[in-house]
C-alpha cells in the first residue's frame, strides 16, 4: 500500500496510555494513526486531514465523544466520517441509539479485543477508501461529464450556426413532437418573434386547406417514428403563400428511440412554379397535339408520315386511308409486301411506281422536297382516284434524314370536272351558234369557233373587246328593256341585226342570260338570215303565185275579148265597104290593138317551154327586148347602141334568155331615169381560160352605178337596191340560168371622167347545153304559140 | 312576134293561104268570138263548120267531114282538152288545134296538136293551122283516109300517131 492509498485514522482519548495501546493495536493496519488529546484536538486533526475513521472514547473531559460526534455530523464534511466509539461503561440502549443516530457507525466495548477493533477499523478504513475511490472516480467522472458538456455545447453553437445558414427553414422537436427550436429562416420567414411562435403554434402560418392533412401526416410520424414528408404553402411575412417540401427525421439514442425530430422546410414554390409551368405546358402541347390530331383526322387533306429514314412504317390519316382504300390499321407503306397484294397501287403518268417511288420514300431517299405530283391511285376494286401529292424529309437536329412527311390532295373531282369542261368546251365548239361571254362592261370574253364560224372574227381579234360594238350590233329593243329583262328574269330573247367582218350584215336569234354570279351575260346566237331570206322568199313565192293566178285569170278575161276584136279588125281591114278613111281609122285602131296584144303576150303570155332546147340568137333576142322595152327607152331619152358582131347563136331555151337579158336591160333602163346611153355587144369569141368558143354579150350602161357596198351582194337571193319595186330575185335567178348553160356573168362598175359606166359582161359557151336533160321542163313536148316558135326544137 | 326561124320564108306561107283549105270544126261557146273567128276562117279561104259547145262538135263531125278541129279551151260542159283527149282515141287522124285565153298551157294538152293564144291574133292562128294540115298531109299522103276511118276510131289507133310526130321534132 503506497502512501497515497493510506487512511487517516484518528484517535481520540484523553488517555495517552489508551492512545498508545490503540496505536499497538492499530499499527498492523499500516495506515497513518494520528492522536488526538481532546475533542478539540480532533477537530483541529479533522479539519488538517482527511480521516477515514475516528477512533474515540465516548467519555472525555470537555467534550465527551457524543458531543464531538454530534459536532462532526453537524459539519457537511464529516458527516459520513466514520467514527468508532470506545466505551468503557456499558452503553444501554438508548445510549447506543443515542450514537446511531449522532452518525456513529459502530462501538467497541471495553476490553477492547485488539483483533476485534483491527477488524472494525479495517472495515472503515477500507470503507474510506472506497469511498475516496469513488469519489476520485466521480470527480473523474464529473470532469469528463464536464468536457463532454463542453464539447456538446460547442457541437450545438456549430449545429446551430449552421442551421441558421442554411437556406432551409429549420426545426427541432422532441420525440412527443413538441417543437423546441426554430432556426433564423424561421423568424425571419414568417416575420415573427420566438414568442409569437410560442403562442400561435406554426400551424397558424400553413395554409388552411393544407393544416389537417399536414397535422394528421405529422401526427402518424411522430406515433410511428417513419421519417415525414409534406409538401404545403406556408404563409410568409409578405402575406404570400409558397410552397414548401417539409421533411423531418428523428434522432435516435443509443437505444434506438426516438430522441428529438429534426425538421426542414424547403422552399420549392421555384420549383412548384416551374413544375406548373411545365404542366401547363405540358397540358397545353397535348391539347395541341389533340388538336392536332383532331385535325389530322378531319383533314379533308391526306397525310402521311415516317418516322424512319427508309420509311418502313408510314401512318397516315383518315382523309389519306380513304384516297388510298386502305382500311384501318392497314398499312400505308406496302414494305416487305407484294405490291400486287397491297390494296393499292400508284401510278404516274401512266406507269406504275415502284416503292422506292413513293411521295415519302423519295423525299427520304432524295433529301429533297417533292413539288406536285399527280397521281393515279389505282384500287383493287378496279376503281381510280388522282391524287396531287407532295412530300418533304424529316431530319434531326444534326441534319440526317429521320423520316418523311406528305400530303395528298384528292383531285379525282377535279379532274373529272376538268374532263367535263373539256367535254363542255368541245360541245361549245361543235355548236353552230355563235356562243359568246361578256363581261357587265360588255367586254367579250368567250367566243367559240361557232362565232367565229357566223362572224368572220378570230376569237384572238376580239376577246376582251366591246363586242357589240365590233358588230354593230342593232337591238329590237331598248338597252334598258333588255337590262330589266336580264335583271328580273335572268334571259332574254330577241333578234339582233349585226354585221360580220366582212361587212354583210346578219340577223341572229339571241338569247342572252345573266350568269348565276351576276358577273357576266351568256349569249347565242345563231344565224336566221338565211332563214329569214327563205321566209320572205317563200312570202314572195306565194305573192308571185297569187300573182300568177290573178294573172291567169286576168288573162282569160282579156285574151278572149282581145282575139275578137283582133278578129274584127282583121276582117274589118280589107272590107270593101270601107272607104279611105274608114279603112285608114281601122289601120290606126288594129295597130293599137296589136299592141295591146303585144303587151298581154309578153306580160300574160305561156310561161311553159319546150323541153329542149333550140338554137337561139342573142343578138335577136336582144332586138326583140329592145322593140319590148322601146317606150321605157324613148321615155327616159336613152340611147342604144347595138354592136353585133355575131348573131350569138346559142343552143337554148328562148324564154329563159330572154328573162336574162330582159332583167339586165331592164336594170339598165331602171339606172338611167335622166338618160343616158345602152350600149350591147355581142360577140363570138374564144374565152381565154377555156378556150371554148361562145358568146360574150356585154351590156354597159351610163346609170347611177353600184356602190361598191351593193356589189358583193349582187347576185344573192333577194338582193335588191329598189325596195320596194324589185324582187331581189332577177340578178340571182340569171346568174343561175347563165350558169347553167356553163357561162358566167360578171360586172363592173366604173367612173370615168364623172360619169358611171356599169357593163354586165355574160359568156355563153355554143354547145353548153346538148339535148340535156338537165333542165326541169314539161314532161311531154308542147308545141308553144310563139310565132317564131316552131316551138318543137331541134337537138 | 318577129320570125326566129329563117328557113321559114313568108312566101311560102302566102302561097299556102291562098289555096283554099278544108273543112275546120270551130267550136266555142261564145257567140261573137265563134263567130268571128269562123268569119275570119272563112275569110282565108276554109269551111267552116260553128260548133257551141264539145257535145255539139261530136254530133257534127259524125255527120260531115271534117279535116281540123278548132276548139277554144275554156268552156261549159267538155274544155278543149277534153274534147282532144276523147277525139284523139277516137279519129287519131284528125288534127286539132286549141285556142285559149288561158296562160298556162294545161297538162292535157298533148292531145291536140297545137296550144295556140288567142292573143297571137288570126295570122298566127292560119299560120298554126296550115302547119298542122301540111304535117298530116305530108304523113297521109294527098288522100285522107284517117278522116273516113272515124267511125272505127280506137285508142289502139291513136299509138301509131305519136312516133308520127316525134319524127317531125
Amino acid at each position: 500500500m503506497n502512501e497515497r492509498d493510506r487512511a487517516n485514522i484518528l484517535m481520540v482519548d484523553d488517555q495517552a496510555g489508551k492512545l498508545l495501546s490503540y496505536e499497538a493495536i492499530l499499527s498492523e493496519l499500516g495506515e497513518n494513526l494520528i492522536k488526538a488529546r481532546s475533542a478539540r484536538e480532533a477537530m483541529e486533526q479533522l479539519l488538517r486531514n482527511d480521516i477515514a475513521v475516528v477512533l474515540m472514547d465516548v467519555s472525555m473531559p470537555e467534550i465527551n465523544g457524543f458531543e464531538l460526534a454530534d459536532m462532526m455530523h453537524r459539519h457537511p464534511r464529516f458527516q459520513k466520517t466514520a467514527i468508532i466509539f470506545i466505551s468503557a461503561v456499558h452503553l444501554s440502549d438508548p445510549d447506543r441509539i443515542k450514537g446511531y443516530q449522532s452518525g456513529a457507525v459502530d462501538y467497541i466495548a471495553v476490553p477492547i479485543v485488539p483483533e476485534l477493533l483491527r477488524a472494525k477499523v479495517s472495515v472503515f478504513t477500507e470503507l474510506h477508501r472506497k469511498t475516496r475511490q469513488l469519489e476520485r472516480l466521480n470527480r473523474e467522472l464529473e470532469q469528463r461529464v464536464e468536457e463532454r458538456t463542453e464539447q456538446l455545447r460547442q457541437s450545438e453553437e456549430q449545429f446551430r450556426t449552421l442551421a441558421n445558414s442554411i437556406p432551409q427553414l429549420a426545426w427541432m422537436a422532441n420525440a412527443d413532437g413538441a417543437i423546441f427550436w426554430y432556426n433564423q429562416r424561421w423568424y425571419e420567414y414568417i416575420g415573427a418573434g420566438e414568442q409569437e411562435i410560442e403562442r400561435w403554434g406554426w400551424t397558424s402560418v400553413q395554409h388552411p386547406d393544407h393544416v389537417e392533412r399536414t397535422m394528421e401526416r405529422l401526427q402518424q410520424a411522430w406515433n410511428t417514428g417513419e421519417l415525414w414528408e409534406d409538401t404545403f404553402p406556408l404563409l410568409g411575412k409578405d402575406g404570400n403563400y409558397k410552397w414548401f417540401i417539409a421533411r423531418a427525421v428523428p434522432l435516435r439514442d443509443s437505444q434506438g428511440s426516438v430522441a428529438r425530430w429534426f425538421g426542414t422546410c424547403t422552399d420549392i414554390s421555384d420549383q412548384i412554379a416551374a413544375e406548373e409551368k411545365i404542366r401547363h405546358l405540358n397540358s397545353q402541347l397535348q391539347q395541341r397535339l389533340a388538336e392536332l390530331e383532331t385535325i389530322m383526322q378531319v383533314l379533308p387533306v391526306g397525310v402521311a408520315v415516317s418516322q424512319d429514314p427508309a420509311c418502313d412504317v408510314v401512318t397516315g390519316n383518315a382523309a389519306l386511308a380513304e384516297m388510298l382504300g386502305v382500311g384501318p390499321g392497314a398499312a400505308f407503306s406496302p414494305a416487305g409486301t407484294d405490291l400486287r397484294e397491297h390494296p393499292f397501287r400508284l401510278y404516274q403518268d401512266g406507269r406504275e411506281l415502284g416503292l422506292s417511288e413513293f411521295p415519302l420514300h423519295r423525299s427520304a431517299l432524295s433529301g429533297q422536297q417533292l413539288g406536285s405530283m399527280e397521281l393515279e391511285v389505282r384500287h383493287k376494286s378496279g376503281s381510280t382516284t388522282h391524287l396531287l401529292a407532295s412530300a418533304s424529309p424529316l431530319r434531326d437536329p444534326a441534319g440526317a434524314v429521320r423520316g418523311a412527311v406528305g400530303a395528298f390532295f384528292d383531285v379525282t373531282g377535279r379532274k373529272r370536272l376538268e374532263d367535263l369542261l373539256r367535254e363542255r368546251a368541245d360541245l361549245l365548239e361543235l355548236a353552230t351558234e355563235a356562243i359568246i361571254v361578256r363581261d357587265l362592261n360588255g367586254l367579250l370574253t368567250f367566243w367559240n369557233s361557232g362565232a367565229e364560224e357566223l362572224y368572220g372574227w378570230h376569237r384572238d381579234e376580239v376577246l376582251g373587246k366591246p363586242i357589240h360594238e365590233i358588230l354593230k350590233t342593232q337591238f329590237p329593243v331598248e338597252d334598258e328593256e333588255i337590262e330589266v329583262a336580264l335583271a328580273s328574269a335572268g334571259s332574254w330573247e330577241g333578234n339582233l341585226t349585226q354585221t360580220n367582218r366582212d361587212g354583210r350584215e346578219l340577223v341572229v336569234a339571241s338569247r342572252l342570260a345573266l350568269k348565276a354570279q351576276g358577273d357576266a351575260i351568256l349569249e347565242i346566237n345563231r344565224d336566221i338570215t338565211a332563214q329569214l331570206q327563205a321566209e320572205d322568199a317563200l312570202r314572195k313565192a306565194e305573192r308571185l303565185a297569187a300573182m300568177g293566178r290573178v294573172a291567169g285569170i286576168i288573162a282569160h278575161e282579156i285574151n278572149n275579148p282581145l282575139e275578137a276584136i283582133s278578129n274584127t279588125f282583121f276582117l274589118l281591114r280589107d272590107h270593101p265597104s270601107l272607104d279611105d278613111e274608114a279603112r285608114h281609122y281601122a289601120q290606126m285602131g288594129e295597130e293599137e290593138m296589136l299592141r295591146l296584144s303585144h303587151i298581154t303576150r309578153q306580160t300574160l303570155g305561156f310561161y311553159r317551154e319546150s323541153k329542149h332546147p333550140v338554137e337561139v340568137s342573142i343578138a335577136q333576142l336582144l332586138d326583140d327586148i329592145l322593140e319590148l322595152q322601146l317606150r321605157r327607152l324613148e321615155f327616159s331619152k336613152i340611147a342604144v347602141v347595138k354592136r353585133y358582131r355575131s348573131q350569138g347563136l346559142v343552143q337554148g331555151f328562148p324564154v329563159e334568155l330572154k328573162q336574162v337579158f330582159l332583167n339586165l336591160i331592164g336594170n339598165s333602163i331602171q339606172a338611167m331615169p335622166e338618160g343616158g346611153k345602152l350600149r350591147l355587144h355581142v360577140f363570138a369569141s374564144s374565152r381565154r381560160d377555156s378556150r371554148r368558143a361562145g358568146t360574150w354579150v356585154s351590156i354597159c350602161d351610163t346609170g347611177v352605178g353600184i356602190d361598191v357596198e351593193h356589189a358583193r351582194h349582187l347576185f344573192e337571193p333577194f338582193f335588191t337596191t329598189k325596195s320596194a319595186k324589185g324582187t331581189g330575185l332577177g340578178l340571182w335567178i340569171s346568174k343561175g340560168i347563165i350558169q347553167k348553160y356553163g357561162g358566167t356573168i360578171s360586172f363592173r362598175s366604173l367612173r370615168r371622167s364623172g360619169r358611171n359606166i356599169t357593163c354586165f359582161q355574160i359568156f355563153l359557151p355554143h354547145a353548153a347545153l346538148g339535148a340535156s336533160d338537165r333542165i326541169d321542163a314539161p314532161p311531154e313536148s308542147l308545141k308553144i304559140a310563139e310565132p317564131a316558135g316552131r316551138a318543137s326544137g331541134r337537138a | 312576134m318577129p320570125l326566129r326561124n329563117p328557113s321559114r320564108s313568108p312566101s311560102l306561107r302566102d302561097e299556102r293561104a291562098a289555096v283554099p283549105n278544108g273543112v275546120i270544126l270551130c267550136v266555142d261557146d261564145e257567140d261573137i268570138p265563134r263567130t268571128l273567128r269562123v268569119m275570119v276562117l272563112a275569110k282565108q279561104g276554109y269551111t267552116v263548120l260553128p260548133a257551141v259547145s264539145a257535145v255539139q262538135a261530136l254530133e257534127l263531125l259524125d255527120q260531115h267531114h271534117v279535116d281540123l278541129v278548132l276548139t277554144d279551151q275554156m268552156m261549159p260542159g267538155l274544155v278543149g282538152t277534153e274534147l282532144a283527149k276523147i277525139l284523139r282515141a277516137a279519129r287519131p287522124q284528125l288534127p286539132i288545134v286549141i285556142v285559149s285565153g288561158v296562160n298556162e298551157i294545161p297538162d292535157d294538152a298533148i292531145f291536140a296538136d297545137r296550144f295556140v293564144s288567142k292573143v297571137e291574133g288570126p295570122l298566127a292562128l292560119f299560120r298554126n293551122i296550115a302547119e298542122v294540115l301540111a304535117d298530116y298531109r305530108s304523113v297521109a299522103g294527098s288522100d285522107i283516109p284517117c278522116v273516113e276511118s272515124s267511125s272505127s276510131g280506137s285508142v289502139a289507133q291513136a299509138i301509131p300517131k305519136i312516133p308520127r310526130l316525134s319524127k317531125s321534132q
